[in-house]
């Protein structure tokens, strides 16, 4: 399984006085393959995160198609495009993004709760919890949680699923030495496992686990 | 374990103030919705008791009992009294055109002293021509009961501690029966037969707590009640009597209910200004308070979205804690007020000075579900604006906001 993107660009609006355009990302093309862990760095504002909240199927591009293998994400309605990627996609946010309400355990299973009445496979996300150094914190609410440590349960959480695309934005930000190892450990595991990677930061950690690195700045590759 | 059933009500748990703020409003409005129509039903069906139960259309009574028996109000808040004149009036009363039934009927309050249970009103009737006590008696029993000597019937609020034995001036009378609850002055009442209340009568005499003067109770009645044939009308006849008998003044049925017709209106048109002011409060509250409550979570339905949730299911999710906090605020409501008004309807009724009597278990179900309805409208309204807060088309716009 492929993630493509063709051609694609994102302009914002900009409200103000002297209305205009910025456009975050310009006429990119990119394919993530599988087995395959990319790396893109640049500094803020480059348009990284841009550009993967388009692979994800969460920001509409203004123009341009994002191809799962052949489907065009776009082309779908919202209900076939949500499953596609609660199925196929695992996204690792910028920020933190946790049900407050659940414990730690609950948010890493909400993937597998959504479209299913079945029983939620409450020992993968165990396991997943130990690897990345939560297991003791699973009946935590997310308000007890660091900002590392909402980082990490996100990232078990994206692992879920065990899906084919995986797409994280900054997911060692915050992290220590010994759990920047055990993260991109893990997703580089999934890469060797035969997941598309792709990983957008402006730091260096993650370059060892990488099988290409790209450099953006200004909405292009450079 | 979590599933899509149980995480809206874990998500209203982890919101512990609003949640209870939106439950607090809900509940009010409930209660005022539910209340106040249980209130303005209650007074409505207290009249129709009152109309039921007068069963006449023209009440005749002593000219001089003025200070005993006010038309106006005699239904709702009178003392217990009697009063006596010329049992020949009731020859007189038939003799007028347009009369068709006319029956008598005797009065005597008991005394708050040692010889009676308690200062009541008794009421007499004459089973010969009754048509207004004994339809009652046959409606409340499913048939005619016959009143021996000594023996009585008595209203909704009259209690009876030893044996159903109500001692009335030195006489042990025997209880065979109670009415069910108008909600008037009708409920604090003793019926008897005339042949009882002569002997009551006599010992109120012996017992020198009667205000009157000795008299033979063969000769005397205390009122006449009339029922009119077809075709004439009330007001005319209770004039042609009044100015033809003696010493007798007249009320008709609708002269006598006007006091607690106006009470009504003005009660209830005041309790439906409440309704319409709490049901757009609370509305307005609840949609409000909700709105805000998803506002401030939109990233966390950000992060539904980013795992897989479509709007399908974020819709689904808002709804569904819409209507548990309301549903639940709502019974709160309908159960306070149900409690509060049935658990203290003769207070109720005394203080608002009116015939109060409860509608029945089938209307009380219908006033709730009508109100759980209203409630459910402002669920609905609360959450088709919440939805426009999670329904952006750019969840990744949502994620960026704030970083």
């Amino acid at each position: 399984m492929a993630l493509t993107a063709k051609s694609i660009r994102k302009d914002f609006y900009r409200a103000g006085k002297n209305s205009n355009i910025f456009t975050a990302v310009q006429m990119l093309d990119l394919e993530l393959e599988q087995g395959k862990m990319i790396e893109i760095t640049g500094r803020s504002g480059s348009g990284k995160s841009t550009l993967l909240n388009m692979l994800a199927g969460i920001l509409n591009p203004t123009s341009g198609r994002i191809l799962l293998d052949e489907v065009d994400l776009y082309a779908l309605d919202d209900e076939k495009r949500s499953r596609l990627r609660n199925e196929k996609i695992g996204l690792i946010p910028q920020g933190h993004t946790a049900l407050l309400g659940l414990t730690v355990l609950e948010n890493v299973l909400l993937p597998a709760v959504l479209y299913s009445n079945g029983s939620a496979p409450e020992q993968r996300a165990a396991d997943l919890l130990r690897q990345v150094g939560l297991i003791e914190m699973d009946n935590e609410k997310p308000n007890a949680l660091s900002g590392g440590e909402l980082r990490r349960m996100a990232v078990a959480r994206a692992l879920l699923m065990q899906p084919k695309i995986i797409l994280a934005d900054e997911p060692t930000a915050g992290l220590d030495e010994e759990n920047i190892i055990s993260v991109m450990g893990l997703l580089r595991n999934a890469a060797d496992d035969g997941a598309a990677v792709l990983l957008v930061t402006h730091e260096n950690e993650a370059a060892q686990f990488a099988d290409e690195i790209l450099h953006m700045d200004g909405g292009h590759f450079i | 374990m979590v599933s899509l059933r149980n995480i809206p009500i874990k998500n209203l748990k982890s919101n512990p103030g609003k949640t209870t703020a939106i439950l607090i409003f809900t509940a009010l409005m409930a209660a005022a919705v539910f209340g106040g129509t249980l209130i303005v039903r209650g007074m409505q069906q207290g009249l129709a008791n009152v109309r039921t139960r007068l069963g006449a259309d023209i009440l005749v009574t002593p000219a001089d009992a003025k200070n005993e028996f006010d038309a106006q109000t005699f239904l709702i808040q009178a003392e217990p009294g009697y009063f006596y004149m010329d049992a020949s009036v009731l020859d007189e009363v038939r003799a007028v055109e347009g009369v068709d039934k006319a029956s008598p009927q005797l009065f005597l309050a008991s005394a708050t002293a040692s010889c009676c249970s308690a200062k009541l009103q008794i009421i007499a009737f004459d089973p010969e021509t009754d048509f207004t006590i004994q339809p009652w008696i046959r409606e409340t029993f499913g048939g005619a009961q016959k009143l021996g000597l000594l023996d009585v019937i008595v209203g909704a609020n009259v209690t009876v501690y030893d044996d159903y034995i109500l001692r009335l001036y030195n006489n042990d009378c025997r209880v065979i029966g109670q009415f069910a609850p108008t909600g008037s002055t009708l409920d604090n009442a003793v019926y008897t037969n005339f042949e009882t209340i002569k002997v009551l009568i006599d010992s109120s005499f012996d017992t020198k707590l009667n205000k009157c003067q000795s008299f033979d109770t063969n000769d005397v009645i205390s009122s006449v009640m009339i029922s009119l044939k077809d075709g004439y009308d009330a007001e005319n006849v209770a004039e042609t009597i009044e100015s033809t008998i003696s010493g007798v003044s007249t009320a008709t049925s609708k002269k006598m209910v006007s006091g607690i017709v106006e009470s009504l209106n003005s009660i209830s048109g005041t309790v439906r200004a409440f309704i319409v002011i709490f049901c757009l409060l609370g509305t307005l509250m609840t949609v409000l308070l909700f709105a805000l409550m998803i506002s401030e979570r939109k990233k966390e339905f950000a992060s539904l979205s980013i795992i897989g949730a479509s709007k399908r299911i974020l819709y689904r999710m808002v709804a569904e804690e819409s209507a548990y906090v309301n549903l639940t605020g709502g019974l709160l409501g309908i159960i306070l007020s149900a409690v509060l008004i049935l658990g203290f309807s003769n207070l109720i009724g005394q203080k608002l000075e009116i015939g109060f009597a409860l509608p029945d278990a089938g209307q009380i179900t219908i006033f709730a579900l009508f109100t759980l309805g209203l409630v459910m409208l402002a669920a609905i309204l609360s959450a088709l604006i919440a939805a426009k807060q999670v329904s952006s088309p750019d969840t990744g716009l949502i994620l960026k906001e704030g970083e």
